[in-house]
């Protein structure tokens, strides 16, 4: 059975992706800040927060315990705060980037160590179209994510040796309690600026997730892929 | 608490481990002196990468001890511990104990 590293599996895309996974025979090991919601034989929960060091190193120390090694990784986890920049505490600005980038990354270097032995390691990180769209109000999201993209090209290039892939997805605004709050006007023109306007559903993420996940793809790193036809 | 010698036992049964994986003739029959990384060492910057979390993991297991090797006291240090086995033990042993 193959292992698949899932953040921020308590609610929304996290939670999705760990129940189709599970769907799908693998074993999965999810974590969020508070306490499981998934309840299933192959799912272990690990309550962390993503950005703290020592909590990812015992994690992936336990993993390799556990099962030996690791097939994949989403690094679903990730906050947001839509505010005006003059308006955003330093504060605001830490605490995403800890998530965001620092979470990222720490996950990326440990379970990267335990994906070495399967030579077939597959990384998916979570960016966003505000970024590429440069969406006024998500400066810190946005740059938060620029940093988790740059991440993912350089990552493809130093694990490549490892036969580890390390792609991203970029979703468009999906109706999660990330997006809960922005007035119906801005969704509106943001979603104008897509080439398909419409709001994006988990199982469009799941699909461009899978692309990422999948045996064949082997030859597929570095790229980001933005839902919706943003470019 | 390992002692310096059972210390140094891993270190070495990880280096064989990784010289037979990455094919590094050098170090098939690695000792406590066998150069590692940088003048006249045999590994590549990749094979130092895998050997440090070999490391790591076999220190975890057999003695319980969680460590970071590549922690910025070693990025820092005016000789690099990763240059020989007799180093790399002293660096590990270091870590263990803090």
């Amino acid at each position: 059975m193959k292992t698949i590293v899932i953040t921020g599996t308590r609610k929304g895309i996290g939670k999705a992706l760990a129940e189709y996974y599970l769907a799908n025979n693998w074993r999965v090991a999810g974590c969020s800040r508070g306490d499981a919601s998934i309840t299933n034989e192959n799912y272990v929960h690990y309550s962390l927060d993503v950005s703290d060091e020592k909590a990812v190193v015992a994690m992936a120390r336990d993993l390799k315990k556990r099962f030996g090694n690791v097939d994949g990784l989403l690094n679903n986890a990730g906050i947001a705060s839509m505010n005006h920049a003059l308006l955003t505490p330093g504060e605001t600005v830490n605490r995403i980037l800890q998530t965001n980038v620092v979470g990222t990354f720490l996950f990326c270097r440990e379970m990267a160590k335990l994906m070495r032995s399967t030579k077939s390691g597959r990384i998916v990180n979570f960016t966003t179209v505000a970024h590429p769209l440069n969406l006024e109000g998500e400066a810190i999201y946005a740059a938060s994510k620029a940093a988790v993209e740059s991440l993912t090209r350089i990552l493809a290039r130093e694990l490549a040796e490892l036969q580890i892939t390390v792609n991203a997805v970029g979703p468009t605004p999906i109706d999660t309690d990330l997006i809960r709050g922005v007035p119906s006007e801005k969704m509106d023109a943001l979603l104008a600026r897509q080439a398909i306007r419409r709001m994006g559903d988990v199982k469009d993420v799941i699909n461009a997730v899978d692309f990422f996940i999948r045996p064949e793809s082997d030859f597929i790193t570095g790229q980001v892929l933005y839902l919706g036809g943003v470019n | 608490m390992p002692n310096r010698s059972e210390i140094e036992m891993l270190v070495i049964e990880s280096v064989r481990l990784l010289a037979d994986d990455f094919e590094i003739d050098a170090l098939r029959q690695a000792d406590a002196s066998s150069r590692l990384y940088g003048t006249d060492g045999s590994l590549d910057s990749m094979a130092l990468v895998n050997l440090i979390a070999d490391i790591e993991e076999a220190v975890d297991e057999k003695f319980g001890a969680s460590i970071a090797l590549a922690d910025e006291k070693a990025m820092s240090a005016k000789h690099s511990p990763f240059r020989d086995v007799s180093s790399l033990t002293d660096a590990t042993k270091e870590r263990i104990e803090a």
